[in-house]
């Protein structure tokens, strides 16, 4: 009895490995340029940060950024919160942050809909709200700061049409398909290549995962024999794209661009020369601090902040990139 | 040895209750019935009699819907019937009460009488009017429990009533009861067929399956024999005596009476002292309280007791079955022996054949050969690397000595009969050549040819000098076999019978530890 | 009514667990020579990447494998290859061990980690799913705190604050690469050789028996003198150690070790056993049947790749595809 039902629970689970062999989403990062130290500064300031997931590593580096701006101003105190990719965990971090009483809240929202009646309801309660990277609905905070992939997307497009001479055999290696970022850095990219001579082959839902790109860039492979450029929607997906390439000798025809540029992956990939390119997807941590310090000296700020880019090459990575 | 009378005879009618007739049923290329014709009047038992793969199962099957017939008709009362599936089979009042209850034993009494039937109105259930239908129901077998009571908290012979109260719920005419009182007491098998007396009185109809003989002779009214297949022979039971029967039943003559030559000498071989064993509730006293006895080389020791008395937690316990529960000072051929696990006991020379050979003897999915090594394999497989033409050649040699029939050495073991299957589990024992044999109802549910050779080995295991410790829920049997006797009563020895100093009413008496009361 | 001599007929070879296993596999194949990716599925290279594509889910297939026939389960089989492959990357890309060091050590780790959900089940007698489900959990919150949540790759960070990337250590190399004239890749021959060993545990030693004893009666395994806890225990090292394998197959193919990787991995090493026909309830089954298995799944998923059938389809194809196979195995019991 109790092992049947072990067994059905077994089977269904399993079923389900299949589809759900990632959710994660492994992106993109911080230019983590110091902050600017704002001057006459009286009182100490609290600011709550609700992380939606610490699994992945962006955000990791979001969480650095955050804390290595807000270090340098002493009157700053940061609590840190992670939902764990709990929504409902986030919800009652926020409200947490309210009741404690901070000054000003910081949130990378998991889910637009279920964030955006508590971040009202702190609004209402006087405390400003910097909501990072995913938006919330309506416009009950005080300032939104995000980077716009499909912007990106489309910078990289522009520079491969550039790069391959406005002809050639594309493999494009998405990132996961249900996901806005995926859907932004695809239609941008897409936009970008319109009219050119330039042939997406091959496409693939890798869900942004090393290993996945590295399949989908083995079948690629041997379907096709002229392959010039892969475009990965996020890093890890080029670097398994090269090393499927590679193994096949083939490594050296085909160029691979990248979307990320982390400072310990993407570019360290174009360093070594296996990426072409990297398009920095920045965190916005560092912003959100400067950001937060306007609103608490009572300056004005947007209501909305879109982030600039970096593209590095092998040229301009010693230099740190250059934005585009 | 029963001592139930006033069985109410069967009542003629001219239309039988069911009759089956021309069924023919084929597997593969075994033609498993032939032709078989079988009727069943109202307010009669009838016993079918057959050893295991005479086709008793499969006629069964046929008449509760489980499988087709390839040809043959089915009347009931005189109405031609036909049972797709086993659904079929209950809306015509035919109900079988399995050999392993078919119970849901997390649920209640009542649940279980009315599964599948729930007294509803639009799926709201009506729980007090089906405690009140329940009530009823068990009743009519007898039985004045709760009906919210979980199923699993009853015992095994109160379970047996239940599902028969099940039938009862179902109106069902005809009852086909297998075995039904090879996991009862003496006491709970007369409070059976009481019950089933009251059921014969109220106009069913009782299909009876058994192996025993003694059952047979206080029960029965009429006596069909199948064998091989085929309907041998249907005879009320005044006409056909217990040496004909058996005859008839083997298809040649064998003598039931086990042969015995006592071999005991005089060396004590096994030497048990203060054995007890907890129960598994801190607020029950001990299932076996400081129990010693010894077994000389080449005897064989009868121990008999009631259900709950605690025999089969005695055998466990000197063979480390029950782990901490239970403490016992075991010497082996003169030497104290620590047994902690089954391990130890293996190889200390001591096996232990179960009284369930299903739950706890046999791997039902392993065939011949793995079962029947599976105790000995460290000595058959040096370095952990498996020899299998040692096993092969292990498990056939048993296999011939034990006279078991199959089809192959790498057949399925669930796919052999009880008596076979038994043999099975004899042969893993064998293979551990052990010197203490500890026998826990070994015949149970197995064929009486099989019965008979299963006595004829354990003297022969005797004549080799091993002691046997020998249980059985078949008493006079057991008298013809043991060398000697012990009678346990609350987990306690009460008595001690030599050889032929016993009757079954002597062990009876003091199995149910009257004695000194009357 | 007893169909004893039948069973061993053509007829029963038929409807035998390993004839649907071979049939699935065919039928995918088939599938695979009717949609051929232009042609890609005619040329060995692609059975060579489908092969080495299936081999680390095949490798955990292989640990699972034990742990079903005993009639359990381990759910923690991809955390623990996250966790191995996260310390193989540190002792060999920043530790500069050695391989022969290395390998060994973390095999052990793997198999310790089996071990120890292995105790608690027959130890403590408390329910596989949950001791693994807890060993999944454990081992991801390991991998993450001795990674630091990151990767662990070649990147190294100098003391100026910027990265540059180290060298591929020998080790990754040689595992990531292919032999016999670049027709068969190291990963895969690491997945055969696994099979191997894993048959011979459960077909040629003693302690391969008793396992599917204790999966088919653990009570009468115990009774027959089968040493139950010893050897639960050593089917989930086993299951542990295979992770490992897994786990260092997985760093060397990605070049790092990422404490986020295995995720799900659990779940279609569970797939695949069951796909072969291994029953969940334990004592039937195997490992031919997970060879055939993982063949089954490591296609399916080669050729959706190779057509480049988009995601959603892929998904719904999959479902349909495992449900079919677990269908033709019902039928049989």
């Amino acid at each position: 009895m109790r092992h049947a039902v072990t067994r059905t629970i077994l089977v269904s689970l399993a079923l389900a490995a299949l589809s759900v062999t990632g959710c994660k989403k492994s992106t993109p990062t911080s230019n983590a340029g110091p902050a600017n130290a704002s001057p006459g500064a009286k009182v100490s300031y609290t600011i709550g940060m609700s992380q939606c997931n610490l699994g992945e590593p962006w955000r990791v580096q979001m969480n650095d950024d955050v804390r290595k701006a807000a270090e340098a101003h002493p009157e700053i105190t940061m609590i840190f919160k992670d939902a764990q990719n709990d929504t409902l965990k986030q919800r009652a971090h926020v409200e947490e942050f309210v009741s404690a009483g901070v000054d000003l809240i910081i949130i990378s929202p998991k889910e637009a809909q279920p964030l955006t009646e508590p971040v009202a309801k702190a609004m209402q309660a006087g405390i400003p709200v910097i909501v990072l990277d995913r938006r919330v609905l309506g416009d009950e905070y005080t300032c939104f700061i995000g980077a716009d992939n499909k912007l990106i997307g489309r910078k990289a497009g522009e520079w491969i049409v550039k790069t391959l001479g406005g002809k050639g055999n594309v493999v494009e290696l998405e990132g996961l398909m249900t996901s806005t970022p995926g859907q932004d850095r695809h239609s941008g990219f897409r936009d970008a290549i319109k009219g050119s001579d330039i042939n997406i082959i091959f496409e693939a839902d890798m869900k942004w995962l090393e290993p996945d790109a590295r399949k989908e860039m083995e079948s690629a492979l041997s379907r096709f024999d002229n392959i010039d450029l892969v475009y990965a929607h996020n890093d890890p997906g080029a670097h398994g794209a090269y090393l499927a390439a590679q193994a096949a000798g083939r490594a050296d025809k085909i160029k691979f661009v990248g979307i990320d540029a982390l400072p310990q992956e993407g570019v360290v990939y174009v360093k070594q020369g296996i990426l072409a390119a990297t398009f920095q997807y920045p965190t916005g941590g560092a912003e959100a601090i400067d950001m937060a310090l306007k609103i608490l000296h009572g300056e004005s700020v947007p209501k909305e902040i879109t982030l600039g880019s970096r593209v590095f090459t092998k040229e301009n990575v010693d230099a740190g990139g250059d934005p585009i | 040895m029963y001592t139930m009378q006033a069985v109410a005879g069967p009542t003629q009618t001219d239309t039988p209750l069911l009759a089956m007739t021309a069924i023919c049923k084929t597997f593969g290329s075994q033609e498993v019935l032939r032709d078989v014709a079988f009727d069943l009047r109202a307010g009669e038992l009838h016993v079918l009699a057959g050893e295991n793969g005479a086709g008793k199962s499969t006629l069964m099957r046929i008449l509760g819907g489980v499988i087709p017939a390839d040809h043959g008709h089915s009347h009931i009362n005189g109405s031609e019937v036909l049972f797709r599936n086993p659904r079929d089979a209950a809306n015509s009042g035919v109900a079988i009460i399995h050999q392993e209850l078919s119970l849901v034993g997390s649920m209640s009494v009542a649940d279980n009488l009315f599964l599948g039937h729930e007294c509803s109105t639009a799926g709201w259930l009506h729980q007090s009017d089906s405690n009140q239908r329940a009530r009823e129901v068990l009743g009519r077998v007898g039985l004045s429990i709760d009906p919210r009571s979980a199923v699993d908290s009853l015992p095994i012979s109160s379970q047996q009533l239940v599902e028969i109260a099940k039938a009862l719920a179902l109106d069902a005419q005809i009852i086909v009861m297998d075995e039904p009182t090879s996991a009862l007491s003496e006491p709970e098998v007369r409070n059976l067929f009481a019950r089933i007396a009251d059921l014969k009185s109220q106009g069913c109809g009782i299909i009876y399956i058994t192996h025993r003989l003694e059952e047979i002779y206080t029960i029965a009214d009429r006596i069909s024999v199948l064998r091989d297949g085929a309907l041998v022979a249907t005879r009320d039971r005044s006409d056909l005596p217990p040496d004909e029967l058996v005859r008839l039943l083997v298809g040649r003559n064998i003598s039931d009476q086990a042969p015995r030559r006592s071999v005991t000498t005089n060396d004590i071989r096994l030497q048990v002292q203060h054995c007890t064993v907890r129960a598994t509730r801190a607020d029950v006293p001990p299932v076996v309280e400081d129990v010693s006895f010894d077994v000389r080389r080449g005897e064989i020791l009868g121990v008999v007791g009631l259900e709950g008395s605690g025999v089969s937690e005695l055998l466990w316990a000197n063979f480390g079955g029950l782990a901490n529960r239970a403490t016992s000072q075991i010497t082996i051929d003169g030497s104290r022996t620590r047994i902690n696990s089954p391990r130890d006991a293996i190889d200390a020379g001591v096996a232990l054949v179960t009284n369930d050979r299903k739950r706890t003897g046999l791997i039902l999915g392993m065939d011949i050969v793995q079962n029947s090594t599976l105790a000995a394999l460290p000595r058959l497989s040096p370095f952990t690397w498996l020899n299998h033409s040692a096993e092969t050649s292990l498990a056939s040699e048993s296999a011939q000595q034990l006279n078991l029939r199959a089809a192959s050495m790498r057949q399925h073991v669930s796919t052999l009969s009880g008596g076979n299957q038994q043999k099975v589990v004899l042969a893993k024992w064998m293979g551990t050549n052990p010197r203490v044999l500890l026998l826990d109802d070994p015949t149970r549910g197995v064929d009486v040819g099989a019965k008979h050779e299963i006595y004829l080995l354990m003297n022969q295991w005797s004549e080799q000098g091993r002691s046997i410790v020998f249980s059985s829920s078949e008493w006079p049997e057991l008298l013809q076999v043991s060398d000697r006797i012990i009678v346990m009563h609350r987990g306690r020895i009460v008595a001690s019978f030599e050889r032929g100093a016993a009757t079954p009413a002597d062990l009876l008496r003091a199995a149910m530890g009257s004695t000194r009361d009357e | 009514m007893a169909p004893s001599d039948e069973r061993t007929g053509w007829r029963a070879r038929l409807t035998s667990p390993t004839a649907t296993a071979l049939f699935a596999l065919c039928f995918v194949l088939l599938i695979g020579l009717i949609f051929s990716g232009d042609g890609a599925f005619y040329k060995w290279s692609t059975h060579r990447d489908a092969l080495r594509q299936a081999s680390v889910y095949g490798i955990l297939a292989c640990g699972m494998t034990f742990v079903i026939i005993t009639a359990g389960i381990d759910l923690s089989v991809g955390s623990v290859l996250a966790l191995v492959a996260v310390a193989f990357s540190i002792l060999s890309i920043h530790k500069d061990w050695s391989p022969w060091l290395a390998v060994p050590a973390c095999l052990a780790f793997g198999a310790a980690c089996g071990a120890t959900s292995g105790a608690v089940i027959a130890r403590l007698r408390i329910q596989p799913f949950i001791v693994t489900l807890a060993m999944m959990v454990f081992a991801r919150g390991l991998a993450k705190t001795i990674s630091g949540g990151m990767k662990v790759s070649t990147a190294m960070q100098r003391p100026d604050g910027s990265w540059a990337a180290a060298p591929v250590p020998d080790v990754f190399k040689a595992i990531d690469s292919r032999l016999l004239g670049d027709n068969i890749s190291v990963v895969s021959l690491i997945f055969i050789a696994c099979i191997a060993i894993s048959w011979i545990v459960l077909s040629r030693l003693r302690w391969g028996r008793y396992l599917y004893a204790i999966g088919g009666n653990e009570e009468a395994a115990r009774l027959s003198g089968v040493p139950v806890v010893a050897m639960k225990i050593l089917a989930y090292a086993l299951a542990g150690a295979f992770s490992a394998v897994a786990g260092l197959c997985q760093a060397a193919q990605e070049q790092q070790g990422d404490p986020e990787a295995g995720i799900g991995y659990e779940l279609t090493a569970i797939a695949i056993v069951v796909i072969g026909g291994t029953n969940l309830m334990g004592g039937r089954g195997g490992i031919g049947l997970t060879l055939l298995g993982t063949l089954t799944i490591g296609y399916l998923d080669k050729i959706l790749s190779v057509n480049a059938v988009p995601e959603a389809s892929r998904l719904m194809l999959t479902g349909v595809i495992i449900i079919v196979a677990v269908l033709l195995q019902r039928r049989k019991d």
